[in-house]
């Protein structure tokens, strides 16, 4: 059983599911998106309340440029303030996922500097960098969950790398974990990865995420092939998450809608630069040509 | 003309930097074996998987290979009347050739390419990207315990396989050339004591039949391990590296097999 059933009930989800297939202009979309943020009204608000008190950004990206081949990130800079979450979004292969890799300083930027709690990251030796990297949690595209593990021992895996609790207390913060993504932990807990669908995976892939407690956590495209349910419920556990520990997020997503739900700014990825980063509200107001395209598009 | 000579340097750069690549995950990968922390469990089940998976295919293989060498041997020293020595032909060998060569192509094509696969494929799933995030360095998580297993289980492979050969040498010499089995096992005695002996009691035969598998596990575990976490462009990509560990590690242990034994019978020869 996936208890996608989340407050609201599933009467309330499929009338929205049903409103999402109807709207097709981007005037209509634009309505939409501004009807889901009142509708999140109280969350957002409160965020914003908690910006204000927020001091130095926890994530920096400070002109940072990155070529493979060719060029993909040339001078991007935006920066994520404790408790809010930046929502990465583009067009597909503009760099999204490389943002990521570059907080998670898997990757080095060939120019610029990526700060963490103020701390530039790009110079650290590789040791250093796991240090940093403890802070972090990331969750996966295709979740990236062990496959030679249990979903037990995929949760537990951070909690034994990096603490000293004992078995019990591993177990009972697996459970929590679990029982927060809204899984049913004693049912999944022995299961292996390749027997979970596509969305429980992207929920273990939330609670390995999230088990070590992490200040900061780091989304690659947490919704992205799942309908239009599950979306929803993902998309509410990581404004759980934000409401509920305060963690400072960076999410990277193509589903706009989900996407203005949550984030606290928007950053749009266009041929290599940040064309655009501010509140949602700033961008569904945008006259830009691109961006109003952008929107149209989804 | 100066576009062919410029490929040609490039092809070059790319192949010295890949061999350095090669050589520093080697490195590391001894390196961490000594440095906290241990994954105990990965060791324990990597030679699990390496050395009891691997004992039914060099059992089969050492056992045939034994039988076809007195075969072929009997045949040969009949004309001269020398079966006898069918014995010392099977012992030095499967000691000094057939066992490790064997036993390491065997290790290449099953141990290699499913390390290959499987560090492949948790490359193209991110699962390499997710322990590095964990804060877990890969090469030691999965090289180290990969590579230790690997120089620890096919020296014992090889010694099963060596011994396995010398049996299939026996049957086939008492049954079709009815060379009574006492006999048989003291012209192998014989020709191990012809090696010489290093520090009086190790027979060289043994010191060369056991360097050389110790240095093919090495060979065999690094390069999977190599082309595995190098591996891009999805379940291709893994089917790429699987192919190549297995060719890549086969032509090197037939290779270096061949400058090894240079050596060491100049070494042992004196
Ligand atoms: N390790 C790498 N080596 C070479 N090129 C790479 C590498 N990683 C990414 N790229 C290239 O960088 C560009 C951006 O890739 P990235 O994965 O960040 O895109 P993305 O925005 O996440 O796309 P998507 O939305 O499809 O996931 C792509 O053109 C890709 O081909
Ligand atoms: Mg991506």
């Amino acid at each position: 059983m996936t208890s996608d059933d989340a407050p609201g009930g599933p009467g309330t989800q499929r009338r929205r599911a049903d409103d999402r297939a109807r709207v097709s202009t981007r005037t209509e979309v634009r309505e939409a998106i501004r009807t889901e943020i009142a509708a999140d009204a109280p969350t957002t608000s409160e965020m914003r309340v908690r910006r204000e008190n927020a001091g130095m950004p926890v994530i920096e990206l400070d002109h940072v440029s990155l070529a493979f081949d060719e060029p993909v990130l040339e001078e991007i800079s935006f920066a994520a303030n404790e408790g809010e979450t930046v929502v990465v979004v583009g067009e597909s292969g503009t760099g999204k996922s490389t943002i990521l890799k570059l907080i998670l300083r898997l990757l080095v930027p060939d120019k610029g500097r990526v700060l963490i709690d103020g701390e530039d990251i790009t110079h650290l030796s590789f040791e250093e960098a796991l240090k940093v990297r403890q802070k972090m949690g990331m969750v996966f595209q295709g979740a990236a969950l062990f496959d030679s593990m249990t979903v037990f021992e995929n949760v537990a895996y951070p909690l034994r790398e990096h603490t000293d609790l004992n078995e019990d207390e591993i177990e009972a913060r697996v459970r929590e974990k679990l029982q927060f993504v809204d899984l049913d932990a004693d049912q999944v807990m022995q299961m292996m990865p390749a027997e979970l669908s596509g969305g429980m995976r992207k929920r273990v892939g939330i609670a390995r995420g999230i088990a070590n407690n992490p200040e900061l956590i780091l989304y690659d495209e947490p919704t992205s092939g799942l309908d239009p349910l599950t979306t929803g419920t993902i998309t509410r556990l990581i404004m759980k998450l934000q409401r509920e520990l305060g963690v400072t997020s960076v999410v990277v997503s193509h589903d706009i809608r989900s996407a203005f739900r949550m984030a606290t700014k928007v950053a749009l990825l266009y041929e290599h630069h940040v064309v655009f980063f501010g509140t949602p509200e700033e961008m569904a107001g945008s006259d830009n040509e691109y961006i109003r395209d952008f929107l149209g598009g989804f | 003309m100066a576009n062919v000579f410029q490929r040609l340097n490039d092809w070059a750069k790319g192949v010295v930097l890949a061999i350095q690549d090669y050589f520093t995950l080697a490195w590391n990968a001894i390196r961490f074996a000594f440095a906290r922390p241990f994954y105990g469990s990965d060791l324990v089940q990597q030679m699990d998987a390496i050395g009891v998976g691997s004992l039914g295919i060099v059992l089969l293989t050492g056992f045939f290979t034994g039988m076809v060498l007195a075969l072929q041997s009997s045949v040969q020293l009949k004309t001269f009347g020398a079966t006898l020595y069918i014995g010392r032909l099977v012992s030095a060998s499967m000691i000094r050739e057939l066992g490790p060569v064997l036993a390491g192509l065997m290790v290449a094509g099953r141990v290699g390419s499913g390390i290959a696969a499987q560090l492949g494929s948790m490359k193209v799933t991110e699962q390499i990207d997710a322990l590095n995030t964990l804060g877990t360095d890969p090469i030691k998580k999965l090289v180290t315990p990969r590579v230790l297993a690997a120089l620890i289980m096919l020296p014992v492979l090889t010694i099963i396989n060596d011994l396995v050969g010398i049996i299939g040498g026996n049957v086939i010499a008492s049954a079709y050339v009815g060379l009574p089995t006492s006999l048989y096992w003291r012209t192998v005695w014989e020709q191990i004591a012809a090696g010489g002996f290093t520090f009086r009691y190790i027979p060289n035969d043994f010191i060369q039949g056991i360097a050389k598998p110790f240095v093919f596990g090495g060979i065999i575990s690094v390069t999977a391990c190599y082309y595995g976490l190098r591996t891009t462009g999805g379940t291709e990509g893994v089917g790429q590296a699987t192919t190549r560990t297995v060719v890549t590690a086969s032509v090197l242990i037939l290779v270096i097999d061949y400058f090894m034994t240079q050596v060491m019978l100049a070494v042992f020869s004196e």
